[in-house]
């Protein structure tokens, strides 16, 4: 699969499906930081899109101010990820110890508040219109950084499997299990979870800085609920828990809207791929409540599993 | 002085307003625990069905309860078929309706266009007149009066009804209730119903009071409800009147005398309050 996708270039050189597959890869990388938090420690947060656009303009604002090197885009990275554990420290400390759906509705208060500042801090983001900025030589080559983004996620792919792996990683399954036992195995739950939810806000920084360079562009739609609801719908397509899960919704969805948007060019029905979007959505929840990922492995190994806990909360 | 009063009176009526808008949400949300993404595009569906029949019957009540009807018919065929099969799933219920939601908000965009409406009120409404150096908008005071009625009719329902007592006891134990031979389906359905009308009402009454009505406003006022809904109190109806007015007021003065903040001042309201009392200023314990 790898293998194909370093080839993929040679055999089809399209710009646009260069694009649209590195589009998917920071956007499968933004999805398995997603399910860091929603499938292994079951907590949903809304406000997502507030480290990605964290991100974001930290890339963006960096390159902007400074000379385009890829020095300076390093840093902008760096910032972002810093910015990310300062946030997600902060908003977890005050935010974790609620109920879920108490939690998910306060992410998405302070995801609007980020909204805010990048609409209101003009001096430094220019405010609603956004600003362009030139990227460093390197990553300006479209071939160049579709290998960047495809290395990145493979890379993330590998590191979060470890932590998923890992002792902590264990405690988080088991916090989305039985939250109440493992606080009386003498775990700290809070303080997993913030471990979970700063893994994820740094992991979807990086993202959100990458997407930037795809786009050369920033604007604060970059911190709208849209943002975190592709990455809900993504986790979910693909399937909750699992981490190859997320970034084969990250590909359906993109070609999802990729091909019904070509298609609306000839049936006038298609341009309105909201509707269809809308409609796949509803047909994933009701009839593949576990994904792909989730469908194919409870199809397979059905005998051996107990039935699959449904979804956390 | 008067700048206070005047705004007083402005933040009010928003209040009231908002107390609309969130007033099915109290009930769907707050009572039923369902998360409806989909409840913003009930108001929208009330703001575009209401004033397309304004246009066309040049009523007021007509197009009011047209758009009341239509609120409920697409609340009935939202619970039929995404809530009824994932009742009792917060993520799953959240999910799907943010499908409906999609689906209902493009299907505005396919009738109406994606360009925003100009919405004009009744000559009876429009105007306004001075009581010693306070100006108050007819308007307002009609909606104050109207929301006024809504909180009446709920608390009455609620309280005082069989069927509030039903929908109570629903929520609390969803078997007992069934064990005693009353269909909870049916009353679940009817709650949602009604509280999709009540989305829609709202809808329509703030057409006029904004002047602009487009499709995406659903998901800004919904978050708003939500904020109203988790503020208050999950299931205290005193508890949304009382949140929807704070955050009526909050509005009206910080556009005022903070213009910076009045963006951000809903979202700073329900961290404020839920860090303070995460329950919600009525909320009981243990309820949610």
């Amino acid at each position: 699969m790898i293998v194909g996708l370093c080839l993929f270039p040679f055999i089809n050189d399209s710009r646009s499906m260069l694009i649209l597959y590195t589009q998917i890869f920071i956007f499968a990388i933004f999805a398995m930081s997603f399910d860091i938090l929603l499938g292994y420690t079951g907590i949903v947060s809304f406000g997502h899109c507030m480290f990605f656009g964290i991100g974001a303009y930290s890339a963006a604002v960096t390159l902007n101010t400074n000379e385009n090197s890829m020095g300076f885009f390093l840093l902008g990275i760096l910032i972002g990820a810093v910015l990310a554990v300062i946030v997600s420290y902060i908003v977890g400390m005050l935010s974790l110890r609620l109920q879920s759906h108490f939690y998910a509705m306060l992410t998405l208060g302070f995801a609007e508040l980020f909204h805010v500042i990048a609409e209101k801090w003009r001096s430094l983001t220019r405010g609603g219109e956004g600003f362009t900025f030139r990227v460093p030589e390197f990553l300006s080559d479209r071939l160049t950084f579709y290998y960047v983004a495809l290395i990145s996620l493979v890379l993330i792919y590998i590191l979060l499997r470890l932590f998923t792996t890992s002792s902590v990683g264990k405690v988080l399954r088991a916090i989305s299990q039985n939250e109440q036992r493992v606080e009386a195995l003498g775990f700290k739950v809070l303080h997993y979870k913030l471990i979970s939810s700063i893994v994820a806000g740094v992991v979807a920084a990086y993202s959100g800085a990458l997407y930037v360079i795809t786009l050369r562009f920033v604007d604060p739609s970059v911190f709208s609920i849209e943002i975190t609801l592709d990455a809900l719908l993504m986790t979910m397509i693909g399937g909750v828990g699992t981490l190859i899960g997320p970034i084969l919704g990250s590909a359906s969805v993109e070609f999802f809207q990729h091909y019904l948007s070509q298609l609306g060019k000839t049936i006038p029905i298609f341009e309105r791929w909201t509707l269809f979007l809308g409609l796949l959505y509803i047909i994933v929840i009701l009839g593949f409540p576990k994904g792909i990922v989730g469908t194919i492995k409870s199809r397979t190994q059905r005998k051996i599993t107990p039935k699959n806990k449904d979804l956390p909360m | 002085m008067n700048a206070i009063i005047n705004l007083f009176v402005n933040g009010l009526s928003t209040g009231v307003l908002i107390f609309l808008l969130a007033s099915g949400l109290t009930l769907i949300f707050g009572l039923m625990s369902v998360l409806n993404f989909a409840h913003g595009s009930f108001f929208v569906w009330g703001a575009f069905v209401g004033l397309w029949l304004y246009d066309l019957t040049n009523h007021f009540f007509v197009a009011l309860i047209g758009a009341v009807l239509v609120g409920m018919l697409i609340g009935w065929l939202v619970e039929r078929i995404l809530i009824q099969p994932v009742y009792g799933n917060h993520i799953r219920q959240l999910l799907v309706t943010l499908g409906g939601m999609l689906v209902l908000i493009e299907c505005i965009r396919i009738f109406w266009g994606s360009n925003p409406l100009r919405a004009n009120m009744p000559d009876w409404l429009e105007g306004s007149f001075q009581f010693g150096g306070v100006i108050l908008i007819k308007y307002r005071l009609f909606i104050l009066v109207v929301g006024f009625l809504i909180y009446l009719l709920l608390w009455i329902i609620l309280k005082k009804t069989t069927i509030g007592i039903m929908i109570r006891a629903g929520v609390d134990n969803r078997e007992a209730v069934q064990a005693l031979g009353i269909n909870i389906k049916t009353v679940f359905s009817f709650v949602f119903l009604f509280g999709a009308g009540m989305a829609a009402l709202g809808g329509f009454l703030l057409a006029p009071y904004s002047g602009i009505i487009f499709a995406d406003m659903g998901m800004q006022y919904a978050i708003l409800a939500f904020i109203v809904v988790i503020i208050g109190g999950l299931g205290s109806i005193p508890g949304a009147a009382i949140a929807s007015i704070i955050v009526g007021l909050a509005g009206a003065f910080t556009a005022f005398y903070i213009p910076d903040l009045s963006l951000s001042i809903n979202m700073l309201l329900l961290i404020f309050i839920l860090l303070l009392k995460p329950t919600g200023i009525l909320g009981e314990k243990g309820r949610a």
